[in-house]
């Protein structure tokens, strides 16, 4: 009952391809596309490439998690950290980091060095910002409180400043995951010689249309299990407090 | 932005200023000559008509976009049948990257400006559908009981209490649209277009016109920096009993 729109946009996609209106390179039945999936999955040169643009953006996604929740850290528990580095994040913040791309390609080269840095960059600004947000917003009653019953400042920020900053976090990092599959695949797009948005646009100048579309089912395939990961490895981290509802 | 403020922001030039006049590879312009660039491009008609090519791709599939995620996203955070039927749909394919439609888009709708406008469409429509979705479900219970004690109907309740408790959250899902918006089109114009800045920036970089590649550069920032503080006007007008936003 819940998937009743995705059962019925599969149906009026089956029902397009059989209709004959269509030049099945336009719309590929969902058999061929089926069948060619499993060929792609059965081949390990194709996984090889799946997992380097998984790969790719888990890299830069770690280095940009483990980044910008130092910043956020920092300059949400210090004022003057923060009246250093707000204004250049939030100056840039709504410039589009993904026209610094050829400059990167110059300065890392074209393999993978210049899409982690690229996926870093774009994954740092949600991450550090909502990690800023959440430390700076700390419920002063708790750190009064904790202070109060003697505790230090390490144990401040271990117990009280962390745990409170956690699903700020987590919220970051939910928003950074589909940024990061998104820059690694059209870096890849762009200019690469591996990896799926290098795939997607090779099937596509082959004009294997089905093939196409079965890279891009295995690419929202991946996008959709690093999202579920974030989740369920929240769950388990803030165990106190759950997600809201609305999302499924 | 007070001077102070500002400090690091003109450390960073300050330092990059020096690096270039110390000898940077050729591909790293100097700030000084990003500028004098920027101002000659700004001189001919070439920068202003491929910067009009993009916005006349991401501002219709912006506009495009955040009015179906808008409208659908409150229908869906007011309607619970409705609810049931689009939003498993939408939090399914929300964390699939929208840009690899591109090229079934170009098959579809051609190599022209519509198979960009609607993935441009598509990738906005995310963000605010899921905003204005949680902002319509989080409108006060007591304030419906209010207006519905007070004789208020169905459409009086939408307009005036659900819409403008829904609209801060519609906003931010339109900030993160409109830089959302940039990007992707962006992204299309690199993939494939015969103008717009991001195909000025393919151009510059495969005949190694460094000048041309910061100009264009420049001029996507300075684009997008614009558009974010016209829709945080804007916001700041259309919510005026709300406070800043953080």
């Amino acid at each position: 009952m819940r998937f009743v729109l995705v059962a019925a946009a599969l149906l009026a996609w089956e029902a397009a391809a059989r209709s004959g209106l269509w030049s099945p390179l336009l719309f590929p039945s969902l058999a061929s596309i089926a069948s060619e999936l499993g060929r792609l999955l059965a081949s390990g040169e194709f996984l090889l490439e799946a997992w380097v643009t998984l790969a790719r953006a888990l890299g830069g996604f770690a280095l940009a998690a483990a980044c910008g929740v130092l910043l956020g850290m920092l300059m949400g528990r210090s004022a003057f950290v923060a009246g250093l580095l707000d204004p250049l994040f939030s100056g840039t913040y709504a410039v589009p980091k993904l026209a610094l791309f050829p400059i990167f390609v110059f300065v890392f080269g074209i393999g993978s060095l210049s899409k982690i840095a690229l996926v870093f960059l774009e994954c740092l600004y949600p991450i550090a910002i909502m990690t800023y947000h959440g430390a700076r917003d700390v419920n002063r009653s708790l750190l009064w409180a904790a202070q109060g019953m003697g505790a230090s400042r390490a144990a401040i920020l271990r117990r009280v400043v962390v745990p409170a900053t956690a699903p700020f976090i987590f919220a970051g990092f939910r928003v950074a995951v589909p940024v990061a599959m998104i820059v690694v695949v059209i870096t890849e797009m762009v200019s690469s010689a591996d990896g799926l948005g290098y795939r997607v646009v090779y099937a596509l100048s082959s004009l294997k249309t089905d093939r196409m579309l079965a890279v891009v089912v295995v690419i929202a395939v991946l996008g959709w299990a690093l999202d579920r990961a974030v989740v369920l490895l929240r769950d388990r981290l803030i165990y106190w407090e759950k997600l809201d509802t609305y999302y499924v | 932005m007070g001077l102070p403020r500002a400090g690091l922001l003109l450390l960073v030039l300050a330092a990059w200023q020096l690096a270039a006049l110390a000898g940077l590879p050729s591909y790293i312009l100097g700030p000084a000559e990003i500028l004098r660039d920027f101002a000659t491009a700004l001189g001919s008609s070439e920068l202003y008509e491929h910067a009009g090519a993009s916005l006349a791709r991401s501002l219709p599939g912006f506009a495009l976009g955040t009015a179906a995620g808008a409208a659908l996203g409150t229908a869906a955070g007011v309607a619970r049948g409705f609810d049931r039927m689009i939003s498993p749909a939408v939090f399914l394919s929300y964390p699939v990257p929208k840009i690899v439609m591109l090229p079934i888009f170009m098959l579809w709708f051609g190599i022209g400006d519509l198979s960009k406008i609607l993935i441009i469409a598509l990738a906005c429509f995310y963000p605010v559908f899921i905003n204005a979705y949680a902002g319509a479900r989080q409108t006060r219970t007591i304030l419906v009981w209010s207006a519905l004690n007070m004789g208020a109907g169905r459409a009086r309740i939408f307009r005036s209490v659900v819409l403008p408790s829904a609209a801060p959250m519609i906003f931010a899902g339109m900030r993160v649209a409109l830089a959302l918006s940039f990007v992707v089109m962006f992204a299309a114009e690199m993939i494939n277009a015969r103008s717009g800045l991001g195909y000025l920036i393919r151009v510059a970089e495969n005949s190694l016109r460094f000048d041309l590649m910061w100009v264009s550069l420049l001029s996507i920032a300075i684009l997008g920096y614009t558009g974010d503080r016209v829709l945080r006007s804007v916001r700041a007008r259309a919510l005026a009993w709300q406070g800043e936003p953080q």
